[in-house]
This record gives C-alpha cells, structure tokens and sequence, in this order.
C-alpha cells in the first residue's frame, strides 16, 4: 500500500529561493549528527532538495551550521 | 553589466564597531560606482561560532548586498583577502528577487528577505 506523499516542507512555507542565512529553517532538515537528511526521509520535492544541499554547505562554511554536532573534538 | 552579490563578512570579535565599519567602507569603496546606490549593511552582531576559526570561538557578522561590476569584484576579494580582521567571508551571486515567504501563522520578527 503506497504511502501517501509527504508534503515539501519548502514548498508549504512558500520560499521560492532556499536562503542560506536562515539556519533556523536549515536545521530542520538536517540529522542531529548534522548530516543533510535525504529527500526520501523529508520528503522535500527535487528542486528544493538542490537549494537546500548547496544553501546547507554555504551555511557551513559560515558557521552558521556545524559540520559535526555532538562532536567532543 | 551589474550583477546582484551578497556578501557576508565574519569579522574578528576582537575588533570594536568603528574598526569594523572602517573595513566595510574601504571595502565598498572598491565596489563603489557612480549610479549604482550604496550596498545595505546588516549587522548580525556577535555571534558564536559552531565550530572555532582561527581559534576564535565568536565571530562579528556583517551581510551585505550590492550590485556591482563582475570585473571590479576580484579586485575587492583580494583586499577582504589580505585583511587579518575578516576570519572569513562568501561573496555570492544573489538568485532573483526573494519573495517575502507566508509563514504559518507564527509571526517572523526578523525580515526574510
């Protein structure tokens, strides 16, 4: 039995354009390690999933995100 | 011709207000053409980092969006490069315009733009 689609939690809140600054947003769809969640598990539509990889590296690399969470380095 | 870029600049926590707003206005000047308006700044202010840069723990952002020509912009990375006080900053091309996105009822305080 399909399950029904998951709605693209990007495309409900009406962001055309995934803006990196927003880390708040961005969180949501990472694990708690800080790994990107797949597409399949968020349920986020293609185009977003694109906007949201390259919008999570760009945070990232501002610190905005942290590459590992819960990392006691 | 003009392309929108945004740029965002995390500052040593170190330096003081003035010492950061005299970098944002040599670095602007760089970019600054005649015609073209001032680039907006907006101050985030300090804060810490997820993980330590340059063994600092807090970080001083400024985000700031400007049209500019794609040939001035080596020039002015160049300059951001040399200075000590940036730990770290990503000049972006700028998608289109950005519509104000409806969130679900709970009011944003901060702008989205």
């Amino acid at each position: 039995m399909r399950r029904p689609q998951k709605t693209c939690g990007i495309c409900e809140s009406g962001v055309r354009v995934v803006d990196f600054k927003d880390e708040r947003t961005l969180s949501r769809f990472l694990t708690e390690r800080g790994k990107i969640l797949p597409s399949r598990l968020s349920g986020t539509c293609a185009r977003h999933q694109r906007q949201l990889s390259t919008a999570i590296k760009r945070a990232r690399q501002l610190a905005l995100l942290p590459y590992i969470k819960g990392f006691a380095g | 011709m003009t392309r929108q870029y945004e740029v965002v600049y995390i500052f040593d926590s170190a330096l003081e207000e003035a010492a950061v707003n005299e970098r944002l206005t040599r670095f602007n000047a760089l970019i600054q053409q005649d015609g073209v308006e001032a680039p907006q700044m907006n101050h985030w202010g300090k804060r810490t980092l997820a993980y330590p840069i340059k063994k600092h723990e807090t970080g001083y952002y400024v985000v700031a969006k400007f049209d500019a020509e794609a040939a001035a912009l080596p020039e002015f990375e160049r300059a951001i490069k040399l200075d000590e006080g940036v730990l770290r900053f990503l000049v972006v091309v700028n998608e289109g315009a950005q519509p104000v996105p409806v969130t679900a009822g709970k009011s944003e305080e901060e702008d989205d733009e």
